[in-house]
């Protein structure tokens, strides 16, 4: 077992949200596996649901396989549409928001322009209580600073016209992320969190990278990541 | 400058800046869309243009027009994007004006689909417009090489005025690696822009133009341009080599992102005992024919292997490379399909196992015929 603290996840519904490639897709995945294996979970189905209408590759349906066998139910576009870039929500994306009596995980597209989809299924999540996180890379050229973070999450909000509950860091750089990486990268959060008054719900590392720090160096909750979106070379 | 993050959409967009780029045309689609995303967010912080033409025929006619006042321009695309664009690129090649092309490629033919291909090599390489001429074709394999290629297309655009394309798979364009860019692009001095159109105040007009109704005048201009791919030929050939050495049985000849899951297949075998190396094409033209011969001929390679993301397109360069020399043997995928390391690791053993059960076979014969004697 992790000797990190998990982050609290209380809501039904939990919208995963951020700039393009900020690892919103990975951080999803992520955080499905980790609650389908926490004790608190134990016996509430677990679902995750890809709303990625912007992006042509690496989303979280490439994961599905591997997250049905651990019980995790995955919803995404069937058929052809699975490779489309098409803005396509299924019909039964309302139902499963509407009548989930787990814990339903929303990875979104980047940007306002993928949050976009949210607006259309708003009346959805605030009929179920919903949380919705900003996934924050530090090294992403539009998220460096406090300035044009604050820009972006105005923007997510007015697109989506959802709130905000907390922000996820998960700064890094691939195969080049060392410790300073996350640690500058909970630097901007801290700055974001402060500026806007939103907490900083975890913060996200792979685990290679979190063997290599001790406990008192974060003091928040932590999302210990495995990477699931390869590339093929990977 | 510090390492940043960024798609390769980004990453290609943004070297162009960095390369004096301001002109930028463009009309979206599916694999490389981001780059116009990203543009039009930073044009305007760089006083540059970018505009969403009515088509790609328009963009590219536009790219034509901005062109030919000598300012660095630019377009993005995708496959059927890129087919549309043809037209204008053989003008642009005609008239000898410098352009850089990119081509995020995507399965066809035809409408296609949107994911990762290398279907478009004849298209770039063999001239996808009409008449005699070339393009200069660069094509990355990571993001970092693609930041580097694209600022250097637009070097070696001014200095042969020739459109210059540079063609990536979709993941090229949609993957995430870490990047460096310069603090400012160093390049070698360029001869001066005397041909540019800028306004004839004070002297003689000016044409750029590919119509030449008097044979003479249009042959002399294709020789004109043959002679500048012929130094291209000479002067601009790049590739890179990847674990070659005397203990290779198989030389694989793979390029862009084909070329890194080759290198994990070749890491695979390595630690069994399979020998096996990578020549990997950086300017699809000119094309390293010489370089590929030199290797491929050495005594202990037996077999060349081509891979690429289509049914076979650069393999025909390779076989003029090769001229018969060697056997080649050619394993691929399409239509969107990436082949895993492991596909490209069972074709190399069943190859280099056919090759064992021969030998036994002959020796099998010898012993055999041995006998009767």
């Amino acid at each position: 077992m992790t000797k990190w603290k998990l982050p609290h996840i209380t809501k039904p519904i939990n919208i995963i949200v951020g700039g393009y490639g900020s690892g919103k897709s990975e951080v999803s995945v992520n955080l499905a596996r980790t609650l389908v294996l926490d004790q608190d979970f134990k016996n509430r189905p677990i679902s995750i649901l890809d709303l990625d209408i912007v992006n042509p590759y690496f989303r979280s349906r490439e994961a599905s396989v591997e997250l049905e066998k651990l019980g995790i139910e995955a919803i995404n576009p069937e058929g052809s549409e699975y490779y489309a870039d098409l803005p396509i929500i299924l019909p039964q994306i309302k139902g499963v928001i509407q009548n989930a009596q787990g814990t339903v995980i929303c990875d979104v597209g980047g940007d306002d322009v993928g949050a976009r989809v949210l607006s259309s299924l708003e009346t959805s999540f605030h009929r179920k209580s919903y949380d919705m996180f900003l996934v924050l890379n530090a090294n992403r050229p539009f998220t460096s600073s406090v300035a044009s973070t604050q820009k972006l999450i105005g923007e997510i909000e007015s697109s989506s016209r959802l709130r905000f509950s907390g922000i996820i860091s998960n700064s890094h750089l691939m195969d080049y992320t060392t410790a300073d990486t996350i640690i500058d990268g909970i630097k901007l959060s801290e700055a974001v969190s402060k500026e806007i008054n939103l907490p900083i719900t975890c913060i996200c590392a792979e685990t290679k990278i979190l063997d290599l720090m001790t406990k008192n160096k974060i003091k928040y909750p932590v999302l210990p990541l495995n990477r699931s979106l390869l590339k093929p070379w990977e | 400058m510090a390492k940043v993050l960024m798609k390769g959409n980004e990453a290609i967009a943004e070297a162009a800046i960095k390369a004096g780029a301001k002109n930028y045309f463009c009309y979206p689609i599916t694999p490389q869309t981001e780059v116009a995303e990203y543009l039009a967010k930073r044009m305007p912080e760089v006083g540059g243009v970018f505009l969403q033409g009515e088509s790609e025929l328009a963009v590219a006619n536009m790219l034509f027009g901005a062109a030919a006042t000598g300012k660095r321009v630019f377009t993005t695309s995708s496959s059927p994007g890129i087919s549309l664009m043809q037209e204008a690129i053989s003008y642009m090649a005609g008239a000898e004006l410098p352009t850089v092309i990119v081509n995020i490629m995507r399965g066809g033919p035809g409408l296609g689909g949107i994911l990762p291909a290398q279907s478009d090599y004849f298209q770039s390489v063999k001239g996808g417009g009409h008449g005699d001429y070339r393009l200069l074709v660069l094509a990355p394999s990571t993001i970092q090489e693609a930041v580097d290629l694209m600022m250097l297309s637009f070097h070696l655009a001014d200095k042969y005025r020739n459109p210059v394309m540079m063609i990536g798979d979709g993941m090229i364009g949609q993957m995430m690696e870490p990047v460096e860019f310069p603090d400012k692009f160093e390049e070698d001095e360029l001869p001066e822009k005397d041909w540019a159109i800028t306004g004839a105040k004070g002297r003689k007009p000016k044409v750029a133009k590919s119509l030449f109704l008097d044979p003479h005048a249009l042959e002399d201009n294709s020789w004109k341009l043959h002679a500048k791919y012929e130094e291209m030929k000479k002067h601009e050939i790049r590739f890179e080599k990847y674990k070659m050495s005397d203990k290779n049985e198989i030389m694989l000849v793979a390029y862009g992102t084909m070329a890194r899951i080759c290198q994990t297949a070749i890491d695979h075998l390595e630690s069994e005992g399979i020998s096996v190396g990578l020549f990997r094409p950086i300017t699809l033209f000119p094309f390293p024919l010489q370089q590929i011969q030199d290797e491929a001929v050495k005594k202990n390679i037996k077999k060349v292997l081509v891979i690429e993301m289509s049914t076979a397109q650069m393999m025909e360069d390779v076989e003029r490379a090769i001229l018969g020399k060697k056997q080649i043997d050619f394993y691929g995928r399409t239509g969107g399909i990436v082949p895993s390391p492991e596909e490209v690791v069972n074709k190399i053993k069943g190859m280099v196992a056919k090759k064992a059960k021969s030998k036994k076979t002959a020796a099998k014969k010898t012993s055999k015929s041995k006998k009767k004697a």
